[in-house]
């Protein structure tokens, strides 16, 4: 049922694209959103990971909302048509085949947004293993789109 | 008439295999991904530890483990594609081939350790690239230097094949076994270099690196603990 309600969504997202502005804007607001994804991460896995002996419930909490926030925040309208090619803080690294995988863009998508609520989730219980493990799910979920539609480069 | 000589020291062929084994490993986990990518990273040290082994015990391990002793010279080359070539050890294009494969692997190493997969990971000594732009290159020439792998492998593996089954030459058994058959002609001494007290001596100058290379970075750059969140920032 959620993951429909996802779909939907993201879908509509999706489709309203071309609401989303000039091209290069599209391109810098979704790599600001990666790159505020990435300090996010980071300090998940600093505290929970790398050094458990420096965790704080409430910082890896406050990190995995944070996470959920911008996954839920609809990204998808930031890939409207043409943004593969262009330049935001950086070139885009948007395949071009992006707009042909519509179907396997929105389940990637689903992935990542389903391992981002849940680390939310099981962050607000303070189980560090439990966090651990959610983590490396969002972490294959971040790779799965990167694997599809990121050149590599 | 044949005779059976020693070939490839117990270290070599350590090495060998490990390196197969860790390569492998450092496959599936990269592929893999999530919390596999922390293993990912050790997995690379220890083949950073081999390699650094290798170069080493190239200079002090055992004859025919040494560079200088298989070195593909341009004489050498000519002379084995002429059929003139009568050694015992890596042949001028086997040793084209390890020298190609072990650089290759070096630059996946070096690279790896400045690289991130922009997820979570990232190697020991990204933090000491300042200019993201090169940090991007080097995570870019990582997986460039990956297919570069890839390609060598099936060369080597094909080569392998085509010895036993074209040539009739048995290269896996001598790199388990360390012993090779030879014409009694080619039989020489046996060898030499590369005893006990330098196969300890290599360990520890490669565990120091890799230690230094893994750790030492955070006793440059401690780890701080995380301030506390406030619900009203205080700058």
């Amino acid at each position: 049922m959620k993951t429909k309600l996802a779909s939907a969504i993201i879908l509509a997202t999706v489709a309203t694209a071309s609401l989303a502005g000039p091209i290069e804007e599209q391109i810098r607001f979704r790599q600001s959103a990666y790159s505020f994804l990435g300090w996010n991460t980071g300090k998940i896995k600093k505290q929970v990971i790398d050094h458990p002996e420096t965790f704080n419930k409430d910082y890896v909490a406050a990190a995995a909302n944070a996470i959920a926030a911008i996954a839920n925040s609809g990204l998808g309208e930031l890939y409207g048509e043409g943004t593969d090619q262009g330049t935001g803080w950086k070139t885009s690294r948007l395949k071009s085949e992006f707009f042909q995988k519509k179907e396997e863009v929105t389940a990637v998508a689903n992935t990542f947004n389903e391992a981002a609520n849940e680390l939310a989730k099981v962050a607000a219980t303070g189980d560090i293993n439990a966090i651990k493990t959610q983590f490396g799910k969002l972490g294959e979920s971040c790779k799965g789109c990167h694997d599809l539609v990121r050149i590599k480069e | 008439m044949k005779t059976t000589i020693r070939i490839w020291d117990f270290p070599t062929r350590l090495f060998h295999w490990l390196l197969v084994v860790s390569v492998a490993a450092a496959y599936v986990t990269a592929t893999l991904g999530g919390n596999l990518m922390d293993w990912h990273g050790r997995i690379g040290a220890l083949i950073l530890g081999l390699l650094i082994f290798r170069y080493i015990w190239g200079f002090i391990g055992t004859t025919h483990a040494r560079f200088g002793s298989f070195f593909p010279t341009p004489r050498r080359l000519a002379a084995y594609l002429k059929g003139r070539w009568h050694g015992i050890g890596h042949n001028p294009l086997g040793a084209l081939a390890v020298f190609a494969l072990l650089t290759d692997l070096s630059v996946l190493v070096a690279t790896g350790l400045c690289s991130s997969d922009d997820i979570a990971f990232a190697g020991p000594l990204f933090s000491l690239v300042d200019d993201e732009s090169i940090s991007d290159k080097l995570s870019a020439l990582h997986a460039q230097a990956f297919n570069l792998l890839l390609a060598l492998l099936a060369l080597h593996l094909t080569a392998i094949g085509y010895y036993r089954w074209i040539k009739k030459t048995n290269l896996l058994a001598p790199m388990l076994t360390g012993k090779k058959e030879v014409p009694r002609a080619l039989a020489t001494s046996s060898y030499t270099g590369g005893g006990v007290s330098c196969f300890f001596i290599t360990v520890m100058i490669s565990g120091a690196v890799v230690w230094g290379v893994w750790g030492g970075v955070e006793i440059v750059k401690p780890v701080e603990s995380a301030p506390v969140p406030v619900s009203r920032p205080s700058f």
